[in-house]
C-alpha cells in the first residue's frame, strides 16, 4: 500500500518536473505531508535526468556474454532499417517499451544514490522493473534489466544511434 | 497508466501471447513448400524469445525419446533422414541402424521435402527476429545474439542454401507438434548430441510421408 502510495505520487509529480531535477517522495502532495511517526518511512528522492539524451532512433541488438558484444553493436548498427524509435513523452520522460509489454509507456532516466543511472517508471531507482543504463554517449547507449530473470532471458540492450 | 496498473496489463498480455498463433516467419529460401495433410496436428503456441531452455533439457521419454531403432536404409552412414510425418530424425548408422530423435517440425502450410547437404553447423545461434514478431512484440531486440533465452536454441545446422535448419529450442514441450515455419526443432541436449554426430556436407534428406 505503501508502496503504490509512493508510486503514485511519483506519477503524479511526473507531470511536474522538468529538466534535471529531483524530488521528495516524503513532502510531495497537494494535501501537507503527515506528521512524523514511529512508523513513517524515510523520504525516498532521487534525482530525474534530461531525457533528451535517449530520444531519436536506434539500432537495437541484445547480447548475453560480453565476447558477444562488439559484434552486437555491429548488428545494432544494421538494425537501423527497423529502428527503434524514442520519442519525448508527454511530461519529463521518454517513451519506451518494458520488458514482455507491447505498448510503450512514459520511462524516466533517473540517478540513482548508489550513483547509478536507471531508466524506469517513476519508482525508486534500481526498482526491479528499471534497466541499469550501463553506458550513455551519444551514439551509443548500453542497459540491462534490474531483474535478474528478465536479464537472463533478453541480455543487454545495446542501442546505436541511426 | 500507473505502473501496478501496467504490470497486470503486462502479466494479462503475456497470457494472450502464449496462446497467439505464430505468425509466419520470413520465408524467403527456395527449397520446395508443400502443404501438410489436413489432419495434421498444429499447436497453438507462438515463438516465445526470452523464455529459457538450457543444455541439459532432452526428451526423457516415449517415442520422441532419443533411441537406437532398427532402420532399413539405402543411405550412407552419417547421412540424416527427417520423415516429417512421423516427427522424427534419423541419423543412419548403418547395418540397419539409425539413431532416431523427436522433432518439431513445420506447421501446415510451412512442411517441405527435399535433398540438401548441411552447409554449417553454429553453436548458440544467433536470431533475428521476423518483422511480423517485432510488430507484434516491440520491446524485442531486432537481434539477439546466441543464448539460453534464444528460440534457436543450443545449436544450428544449416541447410544447404535455404533459410531451414535444424536447431535447438527453448519451447522443448513442442517436440512431435507442427509448429515452426519449416526448420526442424530438437531439444537442446539431444540438438546438441545430433550436432556432435552430423559433420558438414552430410546429406539431408526430407520426407513428408510417413515411412511405408
Amino acid at each position: 500500500m505503501l508502496r503504490a502510495l509512493r508510486i503514485g505520487a511519483a506519477l503524479a509529480l511526473a507531470g511536474a518536473v522538468a529538466g534535471c531535477s529531483s524530488f521528495d517522495f516524503g513532502n510531495w502532495g497537494s494535501s501537507p505531508a503527515p506528521a512524523p511517526t514511529p512508523t513513517a518511512p524515510q523520504a525516498m528522492s532521487f534525482t530525474i535526468l534530461p531525457p533528451a539524451p535517449l530520444i531519436g532512433k536506434w539500432g537495437l541488438a541484445s547480447y548475453r556474454d560480453e565476447k558477444d558484444r562488439p559484434r552486437t553493436e555491429k548488428m545494432a548498427r544494421v538494425q537501423c532499417k527497423n529502428p527503434y524509435v524514442v520519442a519525448k513523452g508527454p511530461t519529463d520522460g521518454v517513451m519506451m517499451h518494458v520488458a514482455d509489454d507491447p505498448d510503450q509507456h512514459e520511462l524516466a532516466l533517473k540517478k540513482g544514490a548508489d550513483g547509478k543511472t536507471y531508466l524506469g517508471f517513476n519508482a525508486p531507482p534500481g526498482d526491479p522493473a528499471d534497466r541499469e543504463v550501463v553506458e550513455l554517449t551519444p551514439k551509443l547507449m548500453v542497459m540491462k534489466f534490474v531483474d535478474p530473470d528478465t536479464n537472463s532471458r533478453y541480455g543487454t540492450f545495446v542501442y546505436v544511434r541511426c | 497508466m500507473r505502473r501496478d496498473e501496467a504490470a497486470a496489463e503486462t502479466r494479462k498480455r503475456k497470457r494472450r501471447l502464449g496462446l497467439r498463433v505464430a505468425l509466419a516467419l520470413v520465408m524467403l529460401g527456395a527449397a520446395p513448400v508443400r502443404a501438410t495433410p489436413p489432419d495434421a496436428v498444429t499447436m497453438d503456441v507462438g515463438d516465445e524469445p526470452g523464455r529459457i531452455s538450457t543444455e541439459e533439457v532432452r526428451i526423457e521419454d516415449g517415442p520422441f525419446a532419443r533411441q537406437l531403432v532398427f532402420y532399413r536404409s539405402n543411405d550412407a552412414p552419417g547421412t540424416v533422414v527427417i520423415s516429417t510425418a512421423d516427427r522424427f530424425l534419423y541419423l543412419i548408422l548403418g547395418g540397419n541402424r539409425a539413431l532416431r530423435y523427436g522433432i518439431g517440425v513445420g506447421r501446415e502450410g510451412f512442411q517441405w521435402s527435399g535433398l540438401v547437404k548441411v552447409s554449417r553447423k553454429a553453436e548458440w545461434p544467433d536470431w533475428t527476429p521476423p518483422p511480423e514478431m517485432i510488430e507484434r512484440q516491440p520491446y524485442l531486440p531486432r537481434f539477439m545474439a546466441g543464448g539460453p533465452g534464444n528460440p534457436m536454441g543450443a545449436r544450428a545446422i544449416y541447410l544447404g542454401s535455404t533459410v531451414y535448419r535444424i536447431h535447438g529450442t527453448n519451447q522443448p514441450e513442442t517436440i512431435g507438434e507442427a509448429v515452426s515455419s519449416g526448420c526442424f526443432r530438437l531439444a537442446n541436449g539431444d540438438v546438441i548430441d545430433l550436432f556432435s554426430r552430423v559433420d558438414v556436407g552430410a546429406k539431408v534428406v526430407i520426407r513428408q510421408a510417413a515411412q511405408p
